[in-house]
């Protein structure tokens, strides 16, 4: 009897979908109890090389289904539909302390995922493949437009969803380690919200002028959104991660021009010298920096810096006077910014001052710092370049455990896109659902 | 809903009108209970061409009129447009999977009815064939929008509630298209994804000539190997260009290059043609000792409609079939006769008796191109004849014309065919909604077929 060649059968479908779209991998026309490897490859925009395996056995009818089937081992083990995206690492002999980020949103993620035989741990791009598909992800939903901002002596850009609007608006703020960062803005353009990334630690006028940016950036930045027409001007949201929550808190709460519909802080804090500039909070942070521990990898810990919480008030952004709806994320394992400990704070504070209904928090056991959308790979320390002049690069610990803290990227942007989309579109009515947009 | 003196309108105008207080209010959350903005979904919002695709409206007022309107721009620049008019369900939603169409570019629960349903746009060049892709590299972008009410797409844009820009794809990512002119053969061969090796198939379109490659994008965006072969219209060709001047060892090279390839299994490979093309491919089967492992033929003939100028099939001036042209009231021809089994010249009908692989053969019964009913019939007697009736499956569809292509793409009963040396529109044939349905399930049964012929 002849040995009939293998016509394995790999499908991913989606094969073209955003970053945050689920996927299903299936694998068929095997015989049963056939052992494999699905792994997945990516090469990033920087030339480096991620990958990630898991290792399947057949059913009886010779099929794999990466949704419903568990990983024996591999980068991720269980049944993990999306696995092969978070679990990706930089191939052995990569360069320590990479992190994943995109930076060019108008081209794709591009994944190939391929099927081998046998469970192998390594040597995959020495191997010759069953099957392999060519997946897409992308940041930009078709139609969304890309708008650089440069009116106001902004460093910005506007993503618009597609159609003709008027859609609610939203800014978007990174942390310290500067850069015009835009994946984040391109994603919630996708889902329906203009939504303007903001460079506000190295932007253009601060390059020129070598003075760093203060409350009338910010506040020109929600004036173009504001005015654009085709953005509400009612319905503006802010968003910050990390130090970008300190600008987002101070805003919502004393600024005179910004009227927020809500407020999304991720792994921020509310601590800072009320009344004092950008510089200044930089420079209050950096008073503390003795405080800055080091891991047995050398790795820095910054969480210290802001702890313990002050009771001085005229250090800490005053809580009681936010009117707005206020989202708080943050992980229990942040080694960067003492964040857990910060929401607790908040909480309380608006306890007292009886408006904690406005108040939603999410927290993590087991993640990190650097919540992000979901799928992207996990880096529990990267290099981290500050923006001081001159910067400084050091390995910084972000924390958190693979699995918990990608389950908890998962679970929190969902839960921000709801919160964003109740407060941005008006109350919800009775028995319509997001869970399928 | 508001009622106004008695009259129940909807509310669009007055949570637009809101929206505006809140500017003035300021800083007050606006707890209310109007309805979000309404948005319009499509998912996958980027899909390859057979895919369906869920459209839905949400957040709009209760049992409203509303219009949903898709547009597309082709290769040229055209403007296809089509539009359904919907109401929306108790929960203020329209979904095109599960609700009637009331109106507008067709009617009833159709779910890829905005695609197959689009039509050239007022103001459109005249005769337009179904949008026929050339850049298959690229996407068809659609624009989807939800308006307010039931108008016609013209009435756009001061009703548009809100919009989703779709891509459809010939190309599945990380298929390969490559250029092939080698031996003297004109194609292009699509390879799918990863190492292989592939199953295979031949491509072969009808007398409009020149290389229509996105049938074969979409085979290998299904995982066969494809190959578009050119064999009259072509600037690669010999010859002049409204003739056949390749013969049998033409198809024969073409068809060793595909077994020939290191990611093709050699003896995986099938024939696909249309129109004149069947006619190609059962001449290729039954004639010249090569052994394709299945057939499928789609409206063509089982013997030539252009007399031979030799043994290898090479034709002579293509006029001398004028006679048996026909024409309607406006000056449409209608080439169906031209194929009748009668009229085909004798010395070039296949000899089917000879064939030893499957055949799938689809016929389009409003068929006004070529005369396919008629071949059909004479394929399947001869086949019995010879006792080979269990080669043959036949698939038969009502209302259908001649182009039966990949599903969800417009299609048109007439278009312009020649404009030298005189204006001619031809006529295809089919009714709009029986042309789509015939297109969904015969793609369906193609790849079923090739999945049983080609994998197993």
């Amino acid at each position: 009897m002849s040995m009939k060649p293998l016509c394995v059968k790999l499908s991913v479908q989606p094969s073209r979908g955003l970053v945050d779209e689920k996927f299903t991998v299936l694998v068929q026309n095997l015989l049963p109890g056939f052992q494999l490897t699905v792994h997945a490859l990516h090469q990033c925009e920087d030339g480096h090389s991620w990958e990630a395996f898991a290792h399947y056995t057949t059913d009886a009818t010779g099929t794999v289904n990466v949704s419903q089937d568990p990983s024996l081992d591999g980068t991720y083990s269980g049944v993990e539909p999306m696995g092969l995206l978070w679990s990706l690492r930089p191939v052995p002999g990569s360069k320590s302390g990479l992190r994943m980020r995109k930076m060019n949103v108008q081209t794709p993620m591009v994944v190939t995922i391929s099927v081998y035989q046998g469970h192998q741990m390594e040597g995959f791009l020495d191997r010759v493949s069953l099957a392999s598909v060519v997946v897409e992800r992308w940041y930009m939903a078709p139609g969304v437009r890309r708008v650089p901002i440069t009116d106001g002596k902004l460093t910005a850009t506007l993503f618009l969803p597609s159609g003709a609007g008027p859609f609610p608006g939203l800014l978007d703020l990174w942390g310290g380690g500067g850069k015009l960062v835009e994946y984040r803005a391109a994603l919630l353009a996708s889902h329906g919200i203009a939504s303007m990334a903001l460079d506000y630690l190295t932007p253009q006028i601060t390059k020129e002028t070598g003075k760093m940016v203060d409350n009338d950036y910010f506040e020109t930045a929600y004036r173009v959104l504001e005015q654009h027409p085709q953005i509400l001007g009612s319905r503006i949201a802010m968003l910050g991660l990390s130090f970008g929550t300190s600008v987002t808190l101070r805003m919502a709460v004393y600024s005179q021009d910004v009227k927020l519909s809500c407020a999304v802080c991720i792994s921020g804090s509310h601590v800072q010298p009320i009344g004092g500039s950008v510089e200044q909070i930089l420079a209050y942070f950096n008073r503390n920096a003795d405080k800055t521990r080091f891991d047995e990898n050398n790795q820095v810990i910054w969480r210290d810096l802001l702890l313990p919480i002050p009771t001085d008030p005229s250090l800490k952004v005053d809580m009681g006077r936010l009117q707005c709806p206020l989202l708080l994320v943050v992980g229990e394992d942040d080694q960067n910014w003492p964040a857990h400990e910060c929401a607790m704070d908040m909480k309380e504070m608006m306890e007292r001052a009886g408006n904690s209904h406005l108040l939603t928090v999410l927290s993590y056991k087991n993640a990190g710092h650097l919540i992000e959308p979901p799928f992207m790979p996990f880096a529990r320390a990267s290099t981290f370049k500050t923006v001081t002049n001159p910067p400084t690069k050091v390995m910084a610990l972000w924390g958190g455990e693979l699995v918990a803290h990608s389950r908890a990227q998962e679970d929190a942007w969902r839960k921000m896109l709801v919160f964003l989309r109740e407060n941005l579109y008006g109350g919800m009515k009775h028995g319509a659902s997001f869970s399928n947009l | 809903m508001i009622a106004l003196g008695g009259k129940m309108i909807p509310c669009y105008t007055v949570q637009r009108n809101l929206a505006c207080i809140q500017r003035t209010v300021g800083g007050v959350r606006w707890t209310s209970s109007c309805r979000p903005a309404p948005l319009l979904t499509a998912s996958p919002v980027r899909a390859l061409i057979d895919d369906k695709i869920s459209i839905r409206g949400h957040f709009l007022p209760p049992r409203c009129p509303v219009t949903v309107c898709a547009q597309m721009q082709s290769d040229d620049g055209d403007l296809w447009e089509a539009f359904a008019h919907f109401n929306t369900n108790s929960d203020g939603t329209v979904n095109l999977t599960r609700d009637p169409s009331v109106g507008g570019s067709y009617l009833g629960c159709e779910p890829m009815g905005l695609l197959w349903g689009l039509q050239p746009a007022p103001g459109a060049r005249e005769g337009l064939r179904q949008a026929e892709k050339k850049k298959v590299e690229t996407p068809y972008v659609m624009l989807m929008s939800l308006l307010k009410g039931h108008v016609s797409p013209s009435e756009r844009p001061s009703t548009e509630l809100a919009a989703v820009t779709a891509e459809r794809w010939y190309m599945a990512p990380g298929v390969r298209r490559i250029e092939i002119r080698q031996n003297g053969v004109v194609g292009t061969l699509f390879l799918p994804p990863g190492p292989g090796p592939f199953p295979a198939m031949l491509d072969l379109w009808g007398m409009g000539g020149g290389l229509v490659e996105y049938r074969s994008a979409l085979f290998a965006s299904r995982g066969y190997a494809s190959f578009s072969l050119a064999y009259i219209g072509h600037k690669d060709l010999p010859g002049p260009q409204n003739l056949i001047n390749v013969g049998d060892p033409y198809y024969k090279s073409a068809f060793q290059l595909l077994q020939d390839h290191p990611q093709v299994y050699p003896d995986r490979i099938g024939i696909i043609g249309l129109s004149f093309g069947v006619y190609l491919a059962l001449r290729l089967a039954s004639h010249s000792g090569i052994k394709p492992s299945c057939l499928i033929c789609i409206n063509g003939p089982a013997g030539s409609t252009i007399k031979l100028a030799d043994a290898d099939g090479r034709t002579e001036q293509t006029e001398n079939d004028q006679k048996y042209w026909t024409y309607d009231d406006q000056g449409n021809v209608s080439f169906r006769a031209v194929s009748l089994p009668a009229n085909l010249s004798p010395e070039s009908k296949v000899k089917l008796e000879h064939l030893t692989c499957p055949l799938m053969y689809i016929v389009g019964e409003d068929d006004l191109s070529a005369s396919s009913v008629e071949n059909a019939n004479l394929i399947e007697e001869t086949l019995s004849a010879a006792g080979k009736s269990q080669l043959l499956t036949r698939l038969s569809y009502p209302g259908a014309g001649h182009l039966i292509e990949p599903p969800y793409t417009p299609n048109s009963r007439a278009s312009l065919w020649s404009v030298k040396p005189q204006k001619l529109v031809t006529l295809w044939g089919g009714h709009l909604a029986p042309h789509a349905a015939a297109q969904e399930d015969s793609w369906k049964k193609i790849l079923e077929f090739m999945e049983t012929n080609l994998r197993h």
